[in-house]
């Protein structure tokens, strides 16, 4: 669905992503992770247009995306990202502007069918109940859930997601992880998110990016990636990785310094 | 072709029945008046005409007992739709007057003449035959101006030949604002025999170490408001100045001073004159 | 979501109606004092000369022109305040007014008058606004794209640069020419001619119809730049049209009536608190409002000490002033009924 091939961009003076190479298929949850300043979020931002490539393509569908209008984009890609500035709105009003990419210019009011995806958007997130609430006085999950109920409203095929997760308490993690996954099998959305926590993104990914200093270190299945000498290769930090007993998928777990027991790896 | 022609009979028929009207003044006097200057009421009043004024501005000095005379603004904003309702034959407006609204009221129709501030006694005569032509009193003007020469030549008889004397007029403070060269005061200045020190600069705004520089015989304050004695006392501080050794800091009437009218060109002459005496003369 | 529609017919139509309701308080005030019956009846053609005049010539001229000027500056301060998403930028902040009231002090400096006539002013104010308009975006477009925060802080720095070239202007000038810029600098709605009145309501009107073909990308724009990119709005594109927009409806004003602070300042913020933040229908409300609150303060300025008049934008200023500060301490208030 959506491809990097030898992608480097980066900002003006700063950091840079070197040759990127990723595929993400049809209805595949992808898990971007890495540590800080690994250039997780600048490899999102490039796929959703706000950096341009130094060299090398972001192609949706076998078309680069910079060849594609804007407008249309938006109405295959939505964005659920950390930088969207609250506004003294109602959610249901935040929600419509969802639409935005399938308005025409001098349309002034939503039709039914706008209203309908919206309801449906809500109702999905389960935001129905707080439609008529200010979007800046309800809590930070919740908000969580009306930001996707936006993208939602869109109506993508691939949904990116910048850390959904941060800033939320265990329960609305879940919650929101939870909603992604029957999203995804629901209504066969791809997903690529940025997630920080691996053992969220283990449990939840059908594949992951593990990126390192801008480069890509592993692609795989979280089996694959969430390996002991990989991630203390890459964290820096010594951890034990052991299988979660329900789903089976790999789990990790720190040391502290008084329980340093292993010896450190030299490689 | 005949249209042009036809505009240019139609001009000269104007011009002629003007003439004609203004030989015979009497019939041509204007019955309802709005002036828009304190200076023009005034004259207004020496020309006898004032009956015929029915406007004029809050800062115009008129009679208490005239009580028809309506308020129509402030010298720079007027009241439109005031001057309007009186439906005026003839408006006086001073080149302080809006622009926007001189336009208005030539567009409504209404008969407005601008009297530029004048600038000396010369242009000063000139339009109050000017006004006595417009309100159709040319003899009153005539005398008027006669009478005022008269009371100058006067003036400058009895003073006699003098020295000439150096002069600065302070007019505004903060920025040092003087009188420069074509302001009224200036005019009375040179006339009373002194020399105005500022009068080759252009704008008003001079520098005060210029003036303990040219060192004036005699310094004239014509400031607005209560500030003339704080400033004042402000150049008593310069003593090396011959205005201070010979204590020859004046404060004036402003209004009398700046008011470009016959009345207030011979009062001001003759206290200028007084003020540019020597001491011990 | 026709509860929505009703809503917002209602609150246009509230707003005409207050709009109708101060031009005819406006048309029945003055120093000449007209009767409201003798008004309408003067209105709906049985006119006699001086009141005719007064009312068709003196009052309605500064009506429209109050309409076309409120509405205008409202307009532009909704649109820059989308745009930089900072509630405290106004019409006047980007040097816009600057440039053309300099435009207008030179115009007096150098007698240019006897040359241009009656519309000398607002060609020289214009001339100058556009000035600031093309320096501005020499200045600030860089590749292509505008630098937001670039394009406000040389806004500002144009205005103190602007204003101090004024304040020269006026050391050098001669007294007599003085008054004339102080006056223009306060801002009138008094203008002699109609054509010029009938251009600028044409103007204001055309702003309000090609602001909505922006309507979309200033709601998208509420959510941030990156956000509305990726509702599929070309945020560069679209800043730089409003932007022009903003630019052309406050030089307009500026150079006919002179800088009438405060209105585009206020009049999008409460309209906001009222209304909400949708752009939809918060450009013509506030276009709405703009207006109606221009022509009541003009209408407190030529009555409130008759036969004196103030300056308009000491009303707009003062009333304005007190009217949002009331507002910002009942913001609850408007808050909760908003939803």
């Amino acid at each position: 669905m959506i491809e990097a091939r030898g992608l480097t961009c980066g900002y003006d003076s700063s950091f840079f992503l070197k040759d990127i190479n990723l595929k993400v298929k049809n209805g595949e949850i992808m898990g971007i992770i890495g540590p800080n300043g690994s250039g997780k979020t600048t490899f999102l931002r490039a796929m959703t247009r706000i950096l341009k490539p130094r060299s090398g393509t972001i192609s949706f569908r076998e078309r680069d995306i910079w060849t594609i209008k804007l407008e249309e984009l938006a109405k295959m890609i939505a964005v659920v990202s950390q930088r969207s500035e609250t506004a003294m709105m109602s959610v249901e009003e935040y929600v419509l502007l969802g639409r935005i990419p399938h308005h025409k210019r001098l349309q002034l009011i939503e039709n039914k069918r706008d209203m309908d995806i919206a309801r449906r958007s809500m109702e999905l997130t389960g935001t129905l109940k707080i439609k008529d609430h200010l979007i800046d006085e309800i809590s930070g999950g919740e908000r969580q859930l009306a930001l996707i109920a936006r993208a939602l409203t869109q109506e993508p095929d691939l949904l990116l997601l910048d850390e959904p997760t941060t800033h939320l308490d265990i329960s609305h993690q879940v919650m929101v992880l939870n909603l992604i996954k029957r999203l995804n099998s629901e209504l066969g959305l791809t997903v690529i998110m940025v997630l920080h926590d691996l053992n969220l993104a283990s449990e939840y990914c059908h594949r992951l990016i593990l990126l390192n200093e801008g480069r890509v270190r592993k692609i795989g299945s979280p089996e694959e990636v969430i390996d002991y000498r990989i991630i203390e290769e890459v964290y820096k930090t010594l951890v034990v990785v052991k299988n979660n007993p329900v789903s089976s998928r790999p789990h990790v777990f720190v040391v502290s310094e008084e329980k340093n027991l292993r010896p450190k790896i030299e490689e | 072709m005949t249209g042009n022609k036809r505009i240019f009979i139609g001009s000269m028929i104007l011009v002629l029945l003007l003439f004609v009207a203004g030989s015979h003044s009497a019939e041509a006097r204007p019955e309802r008046i709005v002036s828009l200057g304190p200076s023009l009421t005034e004259e207004l009043y020496m020309l006898g005409a004032q009956d015929s004024l029915v406007g004029c501005t809050t800062y115009c000095r008129v009679p208490s007992d005239k009580k028809n005379i309506e308020k129509v603004g402030t010298v720079v904003e007027v009241n439109l739709e005031k001057i309007v309702s009186l439906k005026p034959d003839l408006v006086l407006a001073t080149s302080l007057t809006d622009l926007r609204a001189i336009e208005k009221m030539k567009l409504l129709g209404i008969n407005v003449i601008v009297f530029p501030t004048a600038k000396d006694f010369t242009e000063l005569c000139g339009q109050v035959l000017q006004l006595g032509r417009l309100v159709g009193r040319e003899k009153d003007a005539q005398e008027l101006v006669s009478e005022t020469k008269e009371k100058v030549a006067a003036i400058i008889s009895k003073k006699g030949d003098r020295p000439p004397r150096t002069v600065f007029v302070q007019i505004g403070t903060k920025p040092l604002f003087a009188a420069s060269k074509d302001s009224f005061i200036n005019s009375v200045v040179e006339f009373a025999g002194g020399t105005n020190i500022v009068s080759g600069s252009r704008s008003g705004i001079y520098s005060r170490e210029k003036v303990i520089k040219e060192d004036p015989d005699v310094i004239i304050i014509a400031t607005m408001g209560l500030v003339g004695r704080s400033e004042k006392r402000a150049w008593e501080e310069y003593k090396t100045l011959k205005a201070v050794k010979e204590s020859s800091i004046y404060i004036v009437d402003p209004y009398k001073f700046c008011g470009p009218t016959p009345g207030n060109f011979v009062s001001a002459l003759e206290e200028t004159v007084r003020m540019l005496r020597i001491k011990d003369e | 979501m026709n509860k929505k529609l009703t809503k917002w017919f209602l609150w246009v139509g509230l707003l005409i109606a207050g709009l109708v309701a101060v031009s005819l308080f406006s048309l029945s005030v003055g120093s000449a004092a007209i009767p409201i019956k003798k008004a309408a009846g003067i209105l709906m053609g049985s006119g006699s000369g001086t009141e005719h005049t007064i009312l068709f010539n003196i009052r309605l001229p500064r009506i429209i022109l109050g309409l076309a000027i409120g509405g205008a500056l409202s307009l532009a301060g909704v649109i820059l305040q989308g745009i930089f998403r900072n509630p405290l930028v106004e019409p006047y902040t980007l040097g816009i007014s600057g440039g053309a009231a300099l435009g207008v002090s030179l115009h007096i400096l150098l007698k240019l008058n006897n040359l241009t006539g009656l519309a000398g002013y607002p060609l020289a104010g214009s001339i100058g606004s556009l000035l600031v308009i093309i320096l501005l975006y020499g200045l600030s477009a860089k590749k292509g794209i505008l630098k937001m925060q670039g394009l406000l802080l040389t806004g500002v720095m144009i205005s103190f640069i602007s204003s101090s070239l004024i304040m020269l202007v006026m050391a050098i000038s001669r007294t007599q020419d003085l008054h004339g810029i102080i006056f223009w600098i306060m801002g009138s709605l008094e203008e002699p001619s109609w054509t010029l009145i009938k251009i600028m309501l044409s103007i204001s009107v055309v702003g309000l119809f090609l602001s909505y073909f922006y309507q979309k990308d200033l709601n998208a724009l509420i959510l941030g730049d990156e956000e509305a990119l990726h509702l599929g709005v070309d945020v560069e594109r679209a800043k730089k049209g409003l932007l022009i927009l903003a630019c052309v409806l406050t030089g307009c004003s500026v150079s006919l009536a002179g800088i009438i602070g405060f209105v585009g300042l206020v009049v999008p913020h409460v309209t906001r608190m009222f209304i909400g933040k949708d752009h939809r229908i918060l450009l013509i409300t506030s276009y709405l409002l703009g207006g109606t609150f221009l022509i009541l303060c003009d209408t407190l300025a030529r009555t409130i000490i008759a036969p004196m008049e103030l300056p308009v934008g000491v009303i707009t200023g003062i009333f304005g002033g007190s009217l949002f500060v009331y507002a910002l301490t009942r913001k609850r208030v408007f808050v909760g009924g908003g939803s």
